[in-house]
């Protein structure tokens, strides 16, 4: 049995001349949470589809759980639960009816779950799916998903138009728990603290590349904002990179992304940089500083 | 298979609103058959018929709107991945898709028509006899091609792909390809092979739907652009080797040489010259009548439209056949002539009627409807008169010379003789012949003599052009047949059918010779070289047909020959050839044609 649950290589898709995904590459391990973000156009969805056996890259391989994604589709579902980004289900089909569609279809159902989680929800078993708001439907889909104790959880931007507390529910609730019994999880999202907590991995997608594909403890450990009291301010960037450089009240403030503390304190006693503050920070911040210092340059 | 079903039943269940609109579509008859003002009928019969018109309209319509959206709205409005989320094979998911489609068209159609088809009564079948099968069989198949089509274009035109440009290329291809593929056959009156092409290259087409549309759910999955291409690659794919093979097919049909033709073999000849038409079937082409136009001097085949050997005309001086090539509607008037190998175009059009030919076929005369006769130059590819004849039963129509066409026309109280002239353009009636009964006439080379059939054995000598009798032949000899021979003598045969007699006279009617012939249950007179008159007819004694060289210098049958069938002469012009007869074309054993000549007795196959 293969301890990788997902393992993708050389992942090419485009549309017409559009690239929607380049040469991209990751593994997930069993039982790991894998964050995939990137901004809206990055190639994400297109990923997730290929993930899912619902598009055949140009080129590259997508294996879920040692096996082909494309050629075997049909029973790799089985053991995958899936919400997409726009809850596709008919708009006409009651939710009781969706539940026992999709119990028709798997090996094991369980019908008792579904119930309970959608009383959690509350979102009766009568509604018809298109009356339904937004995170109403992705809270539906997500109940079918989980029905089937699934081995991999594929969330493709679960959060959106949920309100606060079913976001915090969901991750909090939902998707620790699952993390917590080893469930592998993949998931895309914009909500980056919501999925900080308990995420193993992340990776970062733009322009249809992967560019960053690290573990959450590593990347958190080497990203370190520092504020300088005077400027300007002279940094040897053969000790430590600046992703970001900008004015920050009357000094200076830098984003480093190969912080340690032995680097920081050599720098500081070979260069004449005065009182310095060195704070962490937050994924979503990380995220901020490597998208907005690849867009914008530094500044 | 059970997630087919899986589907199937959850498409039944979305589209349940479409039970209830045919129930209501049921009902509906039985409230017209109650309303006041519709009573020329009995109710029963109102709704028998108001259920047949809503149940083929609701089908129908149903068809079309189901077909453009079961697997086109669910790609374009991105809900496919709910299936595809799940563990459902492509297979499932098209199958399961397609037959709900199909079951909720019949299904309606039976929701509709069954309770009026049990209230009718006798009513139904008064109305619509033991044709409804098949009337119902047709509607449903119409309307489940109507699905499949609507299909095909909702995912075409729902993917938004440029790719629909070449779509539409491949679809006017196709209907090109299988126009191209039917002309040749409809030229061969190929009923039965053109039915039995088209149900199959129906078929065949729905059927590239089908697994089509498995294909393209196997390949687009949610993708609704690679959907389309995907259907596109198999569906085009599929017609193309289906086309190719009926293309083999129809090249194999049409590709029979004279030589293969084995039943129902028939053919027209020229007077004198070498032209003959051949038309018939061979084995293993089912109905396909091919027919060739034949030059037994060279032994060139030309093929031509089987429908045209029966309208090939030859020229009395035997040098030209003319023949019809239908393009579209009208039919163009092709001539060929004894050494050239392509024909002349004529650029004179045809559409229903019959035509003459002047001697040497520099004019052409066209009687098309209603009864108007005209006179084209060939060369000059023009009209040079036209005039509305007065109606008859019966024309026969010469050219007296290149500019005056006569006709006769026989009306109810006798025979009306008129000339076209093209110089004057002008019409007049130079004579009327009383009579009762229908008149066959036989002009001598030059126009000027005639010898006319009237009423029950009747045989007359008259002017031509005026039709004043000039002496009486024959009456009450039981006549079987007359004609001029070519030095202008005249020759026919009576009797009864146990002892028939040819009698040889005169060009004014004075007998000269009888020559008993035997029995001969019918006979006809084929041409003269000027010492033999060549008869066919069928020998009595021995119940055969047979050509028979009768020589009437010295008063007997010189030779006699066996035959399958008689190869007639091709035109009405009942004139006596201008070259002498060398040849006469027969259909031997085994549908081959052959000549034979009478002066010797040699024979030739030409197929």
């Amino acid at each position: 049995m293969s301890d990788t649950a997902i393992r993708i290589s050389n992942l090419h898709v485009r549309y017409g001349r559009m690239v929607a995904v380049e040469d991209a590459a990751l593994n997930v391990s069993r039982g790991a949470v894998y964050a995939l973000v990137g901004r809206n156009g990055a190639g994400k969805s297109s990923l997730v589809r290929c993930l899912l056996g619902q598009q055949k890259p140009q080129r590259g391989d997508v294996a879920l759980f040692g096996e082909d994604a494309w050629s075997r589709r049909k029973s790799l579902m089985q053991r995958i639960g899936v919400v997409t980004e726009d809850a596709d289900a008919p708009p006409e089909m009651s939710v009781g009816a969706i539940a026992r569609f999709c119990s028709r279809l798997y090996d094991k159902w369980d019908q008792d779950s579904v119930e309970a989680r959608l009383r959690t929800f509350g979102v009766p078993l009568t509604s018809r799916f298109g009356s339904l708001s937004k995170g109403q439907k992705k809270q539906v889909s997500l109940a079918m998903a989980l029905a089937i104790s699934p081995e991999l959880l594929v969330l493709d931007d679960p959060t959106l138009g949920l309100d606060v507390v079913a976001r915090k529910s969901l991750f909090e609730e939902v998707i620790g728990d699952l993390a917590d019994r080893g469930t592998t999880i993949f998931i895309t999202t914009h909500d980056l603290a919501g999925v900080e907590t308990f995420a193993d991995r992340v990776g970062m997608m733009e322009h249809g590349r992967i560019v960053l594909d690290e573990d959450v403890d590593a990347l958190k450990s080497r990203f370190r904002r520092i504020r300088f009291a005077a400027q300007p301010v002279a940094i040897d960037t053969a000790v430590l990179r600046p992703t970001v450089m900008r004015s920050w009240g009357g000094g200076a403030e830098a984003i480093v992304s190969n912080y340690d503390d032995v680097s920081f304190e050599r720098m500081r006693s070979t260069s004449n940089i005065g009182a310095a503050e060195v704070e962490a920070m937050s994924l979503e911040e990380i995220f901020i500083a490597i998208a907005g210092g690849k867009a914008g340059g530094n500044s | 298979m059970k997630n087919a079903l899986v589907i199937a039943a959850r498409e039944f269940e979305e589209k349940r609103f479409v039970a209830y609109a045919a129930v209501a579509f049921a009902i509906l008859p039985f409230i017209i058959g109650i309303l006041p003002g519709i009573n020329n009928r009995s109710p029963r019969e109102v709704i028998a018929i108001a259920a047949v018109v809503l149940g083929t309209g609701f089908t129908l319509g149903l068809a079309v709107i189901t077909g453009a959206s079961f697997i086109g709205r669910d790609l374009s409005d991105g809900r496919m991945s709910f299936y595809f989320s799940r563990p459902a094979g492509s297979f499932s998911i098209w199958f399961g898709k397609l037959t709900a489609g199909i079951l909720m068209i019949v299904g309606c159609f039976g929701f509709i028509v069954v309770p009026a088809r049990l209230a009718a009564g006798d009513h139904w079948k008064k109305l619509f006899s033991t044709t409804l099968t098949w009337w119902t069989a047709y509607i449903l198949a119409i309307a489940v091609g109507l699905f499949l089509i609507a299909h095909v274009i909702g995912t075409f035109a729902r993917s938004r792909s440029p790719l629909i440009a070449l779509d539409f290329i491949a679809a006017v291809i196709c209907g090109v390809s299988v126009r191209y593929l039917l002309v040749p056959l409809m030229a061969g009156e190929a009923f039965v092979i053109i039915d039995w092409l088209s149900s199959a290259l129906a078929i065949s087409a729905a059927l590239a739907v089908i697994c089509g549309g498995a294909w393209q759910l196997e390949r687009g999955r949610t993708d609704r652009r690679r959907s389309h291409l995907a259907l596109s690659q198999f569906l085009w794919g599929a017609m193309a080797v289906v086309l190719l093979i009926a293309a083999a097919y129809v090249a194999w049909v049409v590709s029979e040489k004279p030589g293969d033709l084995t039943a129902n073999v028939q053919a027209t000849r020229s007077t004198s010259g070498p032209f003959a038409v051949l038309t018939g079937m061979s084995k293993g082409r089912a109905d396909y009548r091919a027919a060739f136009l034949i030059n037994a001097d060279d032994g060139s085949v030309t093929r031509i439209d089987s429908w045209a050997a029966w309208t090939t005309r030859y020229t009395r001086d035997g040098r030209s056949a003319v023949v019809l090539r239908r393009a579209d509607n009208v039919a163009n008037i092709m001539i060929y002539t004894q050494g050239k190998t392509e024909p002349i175009d004529t650029g004179l059009t045809m559409t229903a009627g019959d035509y003459v030919l002047s001697d040497d076929a520099t004019r052409i005369a066209t009687i098309s409807r209603p009864m108007t006769l005209s006179i084209y130059d060939v060369a000059q590819k023009r009209s040079l008169a036209s005039a509305r004849l007065p109606d008859a039963t019966f024309v026969q129509t010469f050219f007296v010379t290149n500019d005056i066409v006569r006709a006769y026309l026989n009306v109810p109280n006798g025979m009306k003789i008129m000339e076209l002239d093209a110089r004057t353009r002008g019409l007049r009636e130079t004579g009327f012949v009383p009579s009762g009964n229908a008149i066959f006439i036989y002009p001598d080379s030059s126009s000027m003599h005639m010898l006319m059939k009237t009423g029950p054995g009747g045989l007359t000598l008259n002017d031509a052009r005026t039709g004043t009798p000039l002496r009486t032949l024959a009456t009450g000899t039981q006549l079987k047949t007359a004609r001029y021979l070519r030095d202008g003598r005249i020759a026919f045969v009576d009797g009864p059918n146990s002892a028939t007699v040819l009698h040889i006279l005169a060009t004014d009617g004075t007998p000269q010779r009888d020559i008993p012939l035997g029995g001969k249950t019918w006979i006809t007179i084929v041409g003269d070289d000027g010492t033999r008159i060549v008869l066919n007819d069928v020998d009595a004694p021995l119940g055969k047909r047979m050509l028979e060289a009768v020589n009437i210098d010295h008063g007997i049958i010189e030779r006699r020959e066996p035959i399958v069938d008689w190869v007639p002469s091709g035109a009405m012009d009942t004139r006596p050839a201008i070259q002498p007869l060398r040849e006469v074309f027969y259909v031997g054993a085994n549908g081959h044609m052959t000549t034979w000549n009478p002066a010797t007795g040699a024979k030739r196959a030409i197929t």
